[in-house]
């Protein structure tokens, strides 16, 4: 081959392999076509409710005909503006619900709306929401997608919920319930031994019955004016140990592991890098924040958030938070034996567990 | 000069592995994001400032978002930090201050010494609050961010917060969809991968927060620094405090349009940058103080991340010269140089970062603009190299290192 020839198409070649890659670059330049911002959604503020209110605006259109059909006591089906299919119950009758499905698995598949107070029958699967104007009570082993009472809602032994669930009034679930997702009480949530949770908002929290409620040992009211800034740090490289029954003022940070004994009264927030004890009755005005695990014994009081990177135990009467400070308990793992008691959001990333009491 | 190439590719070869790990981390490795969850508490007292100067365009912009962010109004005082500002915007803060009576407290700043550190650190008397949260005035903050910034004060060992920024006017042309793609794969993978392995996520001195009786133990804000951010970084570090990145705390940035622009910011932060590694580098190192040996090491990478532009363009020019001088065959060598330099391109965040990063951000199409990522590298490594020689120059020259402000590209409001 001629040498200049060949020395051109050499230089040819390697200007359309050097080009190769630019061409969807520039293509992608000129286009276009994802170029927008990064989706920052401005008015997400983490509210727990989002959902419950979103489909309060959703069947926004189906209230009007609900009232009618209570004071009727009939029910009635329709279309929602999306082609959703929706079932309205006048009547406490819920024994009128289209079931289909197999025999093993009978399922509802119509948005439900129930106009007063009722119970729906048990081992059903409810494949869209429901909402409740009054209160409602599910059967036992239930599944439900989601679910809005505008009054109280009481799940029975053994249900699911997959999504969301917001009550005005009170939210119960009995024994061996499974709560994904969403949890959110105007009032007071209540769960059973043996439930599983992931995030749970209401101004009270409970585990078990009220009767295995136990006290906090503290007798003494937590400072409302406690602030930290009038406190200093205290920061220690390795393990660290709070003798019972101890009174210490200020942040305590430990770089190993931390207990705190019997008793002990923190006025301040206490951090460990790696497990953390917290024994009987310790009372912590502040924070309590473990980059590993963390066990709070039966009867403590801690006021400000509760942080664990890996998981928390936290034994009988403990409470978290007060009726006038909420607060967040935070852990990808907790497990919460009844007796328990929450004042704000409990929140198990990967899953909570109410176990019984020892 | 063949062992001084030898010692360039060996350090460059350190910051490939690092990208990869800090890429590999984030796409398998465990996610920290211990205060994100934190959505009710007894939230504390907090104030705002606003960095502005000369931001007629821009400082309406925060202002409305501040006043309609979603955190207790009583425990919310926003200070404008209006610093010699030739421009309206004394007018439109004091506009904002008659429609919102008790929630703005301006501060304007009429003379003094130039700077964001400078003015950060006049605007401190007014300043009661234990938190402390700074935006600049180009940043629109959404409604949830506050309590975001603000969680992980609750946790006694953080003295700083950095959230993610996100640009906003990406669509304008190649260089801010260039800086588009350096801004995820810095934030999505770097900083989060330096939080995920306990590191040292670094403090941006925007969409961040700083803890008033930490900022007081390491002596207040430095005026004399040209990246306060980084310096404020490294103090908190050697006096045991933590700095900790929010990936989900997200707020609007505006990046550079124009190309002289952005060269005259990237140069600020490279002197910034270098500035800290003289002041703290070898006593990071080998100093006594509370940072883990991790922390030490990552620091210092940290600190020389600039350092690395007129490292790279050595080594180039010693790779030309030793294979001109006929030593012996360094193939091996100069193909490593060659592959590092591969994987550097992206200025800060390197390409397989910056993709992995858009793989999480689930963007798709963008992902096609990675060959033109070389661009914007040839252009930092310049200008940041610039940067460097005219810090060596200045003992002789006299040169004045002076704050240069980055211009704003926002339709005023």
């Amino acid at each position: 081959m001629n040498p200049s020839l060949a020395t051109v198409l050499l230089v040819l070649l390697a200007a359309v392999l050097f080009a190769l890659p630019l061409l969807p670059a520039v293509h992608e330049l000129r286009l276009k076509r994802d170029a927008e911002p990064l989706n920052v959604i401005q008015q997400y503020a983490g509210e727990i409710r989002h959902f419950a209110y979103g489909f309060r605006n959703y069947i926004e259109a189906i209230r009007q005909p609900l009232q009618h059909c209570v004071a009727e006591g009939t029910t009635a089906t329709g279309t929602l503006p999306d082609g959703g299919e929706y079932l309205l119950l006048g009547g406490s009758d819920t024994l009128s619900l289209p079931i289909g499905g197999t025999m093993k698995e009978p399922t509802c598949r119509l948005v439900l709306a129930v106009g007063r107070d009722s119970s729906l029958p048990g081992g059903l699967t409810f494949l869209k929401e429901i909402y409740a104007a009054g209160h409602l009570v599910g059967g036992e082993e239930s599944v439900y997608r989601a679910i809005l009472g505008e009054k109280d809602i009481h799940l029975r032994r053994a249900s699911k919920l997959m999504r969301w669930a917001h009550a005005v009034g009170s939210f119960r679930a009995d024994h061996d319930c499974d709560l994904y997702g969403r949890v959110s009480s105007d009032r007071e949530i209540e769960l059973q031994s043996g439930c599983i949770f992931q995030r749970l908002n209401a101004p009270r929290i409970a585990m078990g019955c009220a009767d295995v409620t136990v006290k906090p040992a503290s007798n003494l009211p937590i400072d409302r004016q406690f602030s930290d800034r009038t406190i200093g740090r205290r920061l220690i490289t390795g393990d660290f140990e709070i003798p019972p029954g101890e009174v210490i003022s200020g942040n305590i940070v430990a770089r190993g592991k931390l207990l705190i004994g019997a008793g002990a009264r923190v006025r301040g927030s206490v951090k460990s890098s790696k497990e953390m004890v917290v024994e009987a009755g310790v009372t912590v005005e502040g924070s309590l924040i473990s980059a590993s695990r963390m066990h709070i014994g039966p009867r403590c009081q801690i006021r400000g958030p509760v942080i664990s990177e890996h998981g928390i135990l936290i034994e009988s009467g403990t409470e978290c938070g007060s009726a006038e400070t909420p607060t967040t308990v935070s852990a990808p793992i907790i497990d919460v034996e009844e007796g328990g008691q929450f004042f704000g959001t409990l929140w198990a990333r990967d899953e909570g567990l109410v176990v019984p009491r020892r | 000069m063949i062992h001084i190439l030898f010692s360039i590719v060996t350090v460059i070869t350190l910051y490939t592995v690092r990208h990869y790990f800090f890429t590999l981390n984030r796409l398998f490795g465990f996610q920290r994001h211990p205060y994100i969850d934190t959505d009710t508490a007894d939230w504390p007292e907090i104030t705002v400032l606003v960095a502005a100067h000369n931001e007629e365009k821009v400082v309406a912009h925060i202002l409305v978002a501040l006043m309609a962010v979603s955190y207790p109004e009583d425990k919310l005082r926003v200070i404008p930090v209006n610093d010699r500002s030739t421009d309206r915007t004394r007018e439109i803060i004091d506009r904002f201050v008659e429609a919102y009576p008790g929630r703005i407290q301006p501060f304007h700043r009429e003379g003094g010494k130039g700077g964001k550190a400078a003015a950060l650190k006049d605007a401190m008397a007014l300043v009661e609050t234990e938190v402390i949260l700074i935006f600049d005035a180009d940043y629109i903050p959404g409604s949830g961010l506050i309590k975001q910034l603000v969680a992980p004060f609750f946790d006694p060992e953080v003295g700083g917060v950095m959230g993610r920024v996100v640009p906003l006017n990406v669509r304008t042309n190649l260089l801010t969809r260039l800086l588009d793609l350096e801004r995820a794969g810095g934030y999505q993978v770097d900083q989060q991968a330096r939080m995920n392995l306990r590191l040292v996520p670094q403090h941006g001195g925007t969409v961040a927060g700083v803890r008033l009786s930490a900022l007081r133990e390491i002596g207040g804000w430095n005026d004399s620094s040209l990246a306060e951010d980084t310096d404020l970084t490294f103090r908190l570090l050697l006096a045991g405090w933590q700095t900790v990145y929010q990936n989900r705390s997200e707020c609007y940035e505006e990046v550079p349009e124009t190309w002289p622009v952005r060269i005259r910011q990237i140069m600020r932060w490279a002197k910034g940058h270098n500035q800290a590694l003289a002041n703290f580098g070898f006593h990071l190192l080998f100093g006594k103080h509370l940072a883990t040996w991790r922390e030490r090491v990552d620091g210092i990478f940290l600190l020389g991340v600039y350092l690395m532009a007129p490292v790279t363009m050595v080594g180039w020019l010693l790779a030309l010269a030793v294979f001109y001088q006929g030593a012996n065959p360094l193939h091996g060598v100069i193909a490593l140089l060659c592959f590092t330099a591969y994987a550097a391109t992206g200025n800060f965040a390197a390409f397989f970062e910056i993709a992995a990063a858009a793989r999480l951000d689930s963007t798709r199409q963008r992902i096609c603009l990675l060959p033109l990522l070389v661009l914007g590298f040839l252009v930092s490594i310049v200008a940041v190299s610039r940067a460097f020689i005219s810090q060596l120059a200045a003992p002789l020259t006299g040169a004045q290192f002076h704050w240069d402000k980055t211009e704003r590209f926002r339709a005023p409001s």
